[in-house]
């Protein structure tokens, strides 16, 4: 209680320096919040602190009459279009006008993707109801008798290799075309280029990329 | 779905190049109410949702050259995130003073010849061109005039700009 009592007294003692700031022409009460000094004082009211709470109610109220006094004298400046004019004819700078427009601007919020048909999908999506969720049903492990191996393929890599040199040597000098002529199948044609790039890269065939010739 | 959502929509929606949100009638429509008293009710709905966005650092303002709601950054928010659009052109922006001046006391219209007189130069349509390419204003070769659009509305913060103008004057007095 003795706080709340110390808190009246400071809000009277601001109200009071706002008033002799204004009176000096320190500040324009026009460019001051008066909200907060009234929440201040709502919020400092007690039985125990009545007396100073009310005459600093009456203190602020008096500052708000004053601050009422001032916007009315500045709307009825503001209907005297002529003084913009007279202003232009004082001559101010481009950078003075400039400044003028200074903490003016204004973003406007504007974003594409928040449309209605977004909010509806995501309002579907989210408010569809759940099926029971899904359970994972483990497989038992049965003992079996046969051993089960990896198919191994019946030539070994470097021997299917030098099976397709063997095919194609006599071809030589030759286009990579003719090479292919005859295939059918894009993955014999795959699996044989792959050989072909590694008899490249063997040496045992050579190519010229001028005459796009494979030779030996 | 509330009213609240449908609002946040439309006072954030863009309908062309130069038009954000929504006028009051429009939003009556939209929201297809039927009661008395409609701009009390607009006005409960605006200050309602003004309290839900304020703590996002939104607001809603009103643009006077076109009548519409809409859904702003707060001042101190914008002058954190938005460049002022002028910057390092203070010549750009003493036109556009100009023009304001010049369109605002004639009903949105300006003559360029008017503007010329104010701005104390011979030749201001380049400025002017460069003010009509970022959409601000339109120009009427033939009539020799221009019209400002509805954007400045929604960029410039114009009763903020009179009063700070008429402060000046009055600290000159």
């Amino acid at each position: 209680m003795e706080e709340s009592k110390d808190l009246s007294e400071e809000i009277n003692k601001k109200i009071e320096d706002i008033q002799l700031k204004v009176l000096s022409g320190e500040i324009s009460l026009l460019d001051f919040e008066l909200v907060p000094i009234f929440e201040n004082i709502k919020n400092t009211l007690s039985i125990s602190n009545i007396n100073k709470s009310s005459m600093a109610f009456k203190n602020g109220f008096r500052l708000l009459v004053q601050k009422f006094e001032e916007l009315k004298i500045l709307i009825n400046s503001l209907d005297k279009r002529d003084s913009f004019l007279h202003y232009l004819k004082s001559n101010p700078d481009d950078s003075e006008i400039y400044q003028l427009f200074n903490d003016c601007w204004v973003k406007p919020f504007s974003i594409e993707s928040l449309s209605l048909n977004f909010l509806n999908y995501s309002n579907e999506k989210l408010s569809k109801e759940r099926g029971i969720p899904i359970t994972i049903d483990h497989l038992d492990i049965i003992k079996v008798k046969q051993n089960f191996l990896l198919e191994v393929p019946k030539l070994k890599f470097t021997e299917k290799i030098m099976n397709f040199y063997n095919i194609i040597k006599n071809k030589f000098p030759c286009s990579f075309d003719e090479i292919f002529e005859n295939e059918q199948d894009q993955v014999e044609i795959y699996e044989k280029f792959v050989y072909l790039l590694h008899l490249l890269q063997l040496n045992k065939i050579k190519y010229e990329k001028n005459t796009n010739t494979l030779y030996i | 779905m509330n009213e609240f959502t449908i609002l946040v929509h439309i006072l954030s929606k863009k309908t062309d190049n130069f038009e954000i949100g929504a006028t009051k009638e429009e939003i009556i429509k939209i929201l297809n109410y039927q009661g008395k008293n409609e701009s009390v009710y607009i006005q409960n709905l605006i200050i309602h949702l003004s309290n839900y966005l304020e703590p996002l650092g939104l607001q809603i303002r009103f643009n006077p050259l076109s009548s519409r709601w809409y859904i702003a950054f707060e001042m101190a928010t914008s002058d954190l995130i938005y460049a002022n659009p002028f910057e390092g052109k203070p010549r750009l922006a003493a036109t556009l003073f100009c023009v304001l001046i010049c369109c605002l006391k004639n009903t949105g219209i300006g003559k360029i010849h008017d503007i010329e007189k104010l701005r104390k130069k011979k030749r201001v349509i380049d400025d002017l061109k460069e003010l009509r390419n970022r959409g601000y204003i339109d120009i009427d070769d033939k009539l020799g005039q221009v019209r400002l659009t509805p954007l400045i509305g929604y960029q410039l913060d114009l009763n903020k700009l009179l009063i700070k103008l008429t402060l000046k004057l009055n600290k000159q007095r």
